[in-house]
């Protein structure tokens, strides 16, 4: 077997058996998954340096779908969990596995200022448009290539993700399509080595309960980025993705990336050893 | 001549008149000269300038147990009119609402720049005045506006014939602004010598000797440190290991996160401020899900928005200590004043059944020592721990000797976290079923013990279940922890006295010292009662409570809310009877409180008294009691 092959078994030990995944056939979250481990794959990464940080949901299963460290907590807290594990231990790679209720609507309050922290955390919108394990209530995503109706109050125009993400000042935002887990597969590439916080918004097709962004709609809809493309110039992207709505088309790449280098943090203090020998001098000097 | 024994209580308008300022040299000069200063009420208010801020101090040769009331033997005013033609003299706001308290033959001393004030009243009392223009001196005369602070704390110096040299000042003020050069020492030198002289001054017109009270140095046997249970307790918790920690700004919890934020990089960690209460939250359990220890804190309005998280430490069996420094509520409530409102919150909030540890500091001291124990009972029982304060102890400043902070010092010991030799290949299962219901524990990084972890019901891998027997033996695993818990960690309540056929004074928090304060008044009274004082609240030890409290005559429990939350706890844990002694009007409790309402209670049988000013004193219960 090749190296990659390798790779992905080891992806493929310690998780849910593929038969007792329990999304329905044909969810776009498979597409998400598979890219995911090729990812992983890839990156010759160990499960054990891996902390998957799901959201509640359909999409946040997909912590136990694959091998490495998962955990998950309450809806919408999936990034500030990442938040500080990723402070305690810089040498983990922490991904958030979120769905688009789960980051827009109840997260976003995690989501804006996580933005604004700029963690080496690796966010992924698992987004469908719709609440999916409750049955199909509509999301902040929700609505996204309908006509929008003249009251707001019934259908209020779709959050985009991209959009948010740039102007809280994350430093990496992508977009890609399940149905291309090729493209998905580079991107997270991409995001996983992004020294900062990077938010990709994956298309997955809720087939249940959203007939309209099937993946007919969203083959037709989505285009590539143009190859010449500066993911450095932040007005570039703002252009871009002005100039993709104009011609109704849903883009698919590394929108932005800031260019800087960071200094990495250190891991904080864990075991009893390095917590030994603590001199109180400085405190106790406050209070005489 | 009352010698080291006296209260004092310096008032003023808040971020203008430097009113801890004063309080705080005087007192830090106090304890460096072996007396014993308490200051456990810090009247102050939750706008940031122009209101009324207060801060008592008892100052005495033995360690003080509390105020007693709100009486003051000195009393010290530091506003000044900015309009003395205004009809009400703002500068007489102290004078006002504390002169009435003061007691005959005390002393005040006001700020007099923009005139004096008619303190006749006090005078017929006996009271000594003592006008003093601190801010006229110190900006007409030392052209430095700041130094006014120290004009009256010279004056003071003075009036208590303490320090007549300015030896100690000289040297306090040395080692504080040392850096910033000699000419700052000089000046401040200086505006002590000029407010010494006005005090000279007003003694030789009135034909006084001196003014009743003096302070003389006592001979220490070690250094001692005046700081309050919000420094105990960051101090604490850092020693015992805490490396992250996360909070967002809530009076009176703040403190802890400055503190953190300024000392945590010093030992390798990292505070957070959070953008709300609940990323603080998150952050702090991501960050214990990854092995550090990690605590958050905050106040009730705070600790409700978090409830959700409580939940989610308790099921993913994730060590987090959540400290809750009480302030009146409900709601934002009063935020600068006290109460001890959120122990039912701390026991029983959230949804489902969650394993979790509550403890309740009494002192200043135990702010620290309990830190340690909250830290080390999360990593064993991995689960929240809660660490209850007030705002009483968290503002609330005493003089402690530096030798207690490195004797009740414990070393850092991680338990059950599993290293990589720990961890066979595959076998590891993150919530094994044990007898204990303790798991191993181990923390992501680690080769050979991937885990996966889950807020929903999980098995012994963690994957995600609805079996009916695997939910069964897990809720079973985690809450035996408890059981566990309760045989080799719970503690009793600390006893004193004798409480064979005596009336018992149960308490929490910060009413430990009053209690015992008020053990020792009633005791001159002929009533000998026995101080029961809880700091392990839950899981309830009622093996080791009902058998302690049985042996009483009469159960009086002593709280300041209004339902009697520790009261009910023990009536539903020990199904003994109680009766309460309870105060809920923003101020502490004073000993008088409690031997005024021992004497009510037991006089006239009724289970509950309400005390405090403005309120009713004894409340009749109208529904009938059965026993």
């Amino acid at each position: 077997m090749s190296t990659a092959a390798v790779n992905q078994k080891l992806w493929e030990q310690n998780a849910t058996p593929k038969h007792r995944i329990q999304w329905c056939p044909g969810c776009g979250d498979f597409g998400v998954l598979n890219a995911l481990k090729a990812a992983l794959a890839r990156l010759e990464l160990m499960p054990h340096d891996v902390l998957l940080v799901g959201g509640i949901g359909c999409s946040g299963q997909i912590r136990n779908y694959l091998n490495g460290n998962a955990f998950h907590g309450t809806h919408g807290g999936a990034l500030a969990y990442a938040l500080g594990a990723k402070m305690a231990n810089p040498a983990l790679t922490v991904i958030a596995l979120a769905g688009d209720g789960d980051t827009l609507a109840i997260g976003i309050e995690n989501f804006v200022h996580v933005c604004r922290r700029d963690p080496a955390v690796t966010l992924l919108i698992m987004n469908n448009g719709v609440y999916g394990l409750t049955k199909g209530q509509k999301s902040p995503t929700h609505g996204l290539g309908m006509p929008q109706g003249v009251s707001t109050e019934e259908d209020p125009p779709f959050v985009d993700p991209l959009r948010l993400a740039l102007v809280c000042g994350a430093s990496f935002v992508a977009q890609t399509f399940s149905g291309d887990p090729k493209h998905s597969a580079d991107v997270l590439v991409e995001a996983l080595r992004h020294p900062g916080f990077a938010v990709i918004n994956d298309f997955s097709p809720c087939v249940t309960y959203n007939k309209f962004n099937t993946y007919d709609w969203y083959k037709e809809h989505v285009e590539h980025l143009p190859k010449d493309h500066d993911p450095a110039d932040m007005q570039a992207a703002w252009r871009l993705l002005d100039e993709f709505d104009r011609k109704g088309k849903l883009p698919l790449g590394v929108v932005y990336r800031h260019p800087r280098q960071r200094t990495a943090h250190q891991r904080l203090p864990l075991w009893d050893e390095e917590l030994a020998d603590v001199d109180p001098e400085p405190m106790l000097r406050l209070f005489r | 001549m009352v010698v080291n024994n006296l209260k004092l209580l310096v008032g003023g308008v808040q971020l203008r008149d430097g009113v801890t300022t004063v309080t705080d040299i005087l007192g830090k000069m106090f304890v460096r000269a072996g007396l014993h200063v308490l200051a456990m009420e810090k009247g102050y208010a939750s706008t940031i300038y122009g209101a009324h801020q207060y801060d008592p101090m008892v100052v005495s040769a033995t360690p003080p147990l509390s105020y007693g009331d709100d009486r003051s033997d000195i009393l010290v005013a530091l506003e000044f009119d900015t309009n003395p033609d205004a009809p009400i003299q703002p500068n007489r706001d102290t004078i006002l609402r504390h002169g009435k308290n003061l007691v005959d033959g005390g002393v005040l001393l006001y700020d007099s720049t923009t005139g004096t004030v008619d303190t006749g009243d006090l005078e017929r009392r006996g009271v000594k005045v003592f006008p003093l223009p601190a801010r006229q001196i110190a900006l007409r005369e030392l052209k430095r506006e700041v130094v006014k602070n120290t004009v009256v704390t010279g004056a003071l110096l003075r009036l208590l014939e303490f320090d007549m040299d300015l030896a100690l000042f000289r040297q306090y003020l040395e080692e504080r602004f040392g850096r910033k050069g000699k000419d700052i020492v000089e000046l401040n030198l200086e505006a002590a010598r000029r407010g010494r002289a006005v005090i000279e001054e007003v003694l030789r017109t009135n034909g006084w000797h001196d003014v009743g009270y003096r302070l003389v140095p006592q001979p220490t046997t070690g250094r001692a440190v005046l700081l309050n249970g919000n420094d105990a307790l960051s101090m604490g918790a850092i020693l015992a290991g805490c490396r992250f920690y996360a909070g967002y700004p809530i009076t009176p919890a703040s403190a802890i996160l400055e503190f953190m934020e300024a000392h945590l990089p010093r030992y390798g960690g990292r505070a957070l401020q959070g953008q709300n209460e609940r990323e603080s939250i998150r952050a702090a359990i991501g960050a214990a899900l990854a092995g550090v220890r990690s605590a958050v804190g905050s106040s009730g309005p705070g600790i409700s928005l978090k409830v959700e998280e409580f939940g989610v430490a308790g099921v993913t069996e994730t060590p987090v200590v959540i400290i809750d420094t009480q302030r009146a509520g409900p709601s934002t409530g009063m935020p600068t004043k006290p109460e001890q409102g959120d122990l039912a919150m701390a026991v029983f909030a959230g949804h489902g059944e969650i394993p979790r540890i509550v403890l309740a500091a009494g002192t200043i001291e135990e702010c620290y020592t309990l830190a340690f124990e909250a830290f080390d009972l999360a990593d064993k029982y991995q689960c929240p721990v809660f660490l209850l304060s007030d705002l009483t102890l968290a503002d609330g400043r005493r003089d402690v000797p530096e030798e207690f902070f490195l004797k009740n010092r414990r070393p850092v010991v991680r338990h059950g976290l599993l290293r990589e030799a720990d961890l066979r290949q595959d076998g590891y299962r993150r919530y094994q079923i044990t007898e204990s219901g303790i798991s191993p524990r181990n923390v992501p990084g680690v080769p050979g013990g991937i885990f996966k972890s889950s807020g929903s019901e999980h098995d012994e891998q963690g994957m995600i279940t609805t079996d009916p027997p695997k939910r069964k033996a897990m809720v079973e695993k985690r809450m035996r922890k408890m059981q566990t818990y309760l045989k080799e960690d719970a503690k009793p309540p600390l006893v004193f006295g004798t409480p064979d056929g005596a009336v018992l004074l149960v308490g929490w928090g910060s009413t430990r010292l009053p209690l015992l304060d008020a053990q020792a008044r009633l005791r001159a009274e002929g009533l000998e009662t026995c101080v029961v004082h809880f700091t392990h609240l839950w899981p309830f030890p009622t093996h080791l409570v009902r058998p302690l409290l049985q042996r009483g005559k009469d159960i009086i429990v002593v709280e300041q809310n209004y339902a009697g939350q520790l009261a009910d706890l023990i009536q539903q844990e020990c199904l003994l009877p109680t009766r309460r002694i309870l105060k809920y009007n923003g101020r502490p409790f004073y000993t008088s409180d409690i031997t005024g309402g021992v004497r009510q209670l037991l006089t006239n049988g009724t289970r509950v008294v309400r005390v405090g000013d403005r309120a009713p004193a004894v409340v009749l219960e109208t529904v009938p009691e059965g026993d």
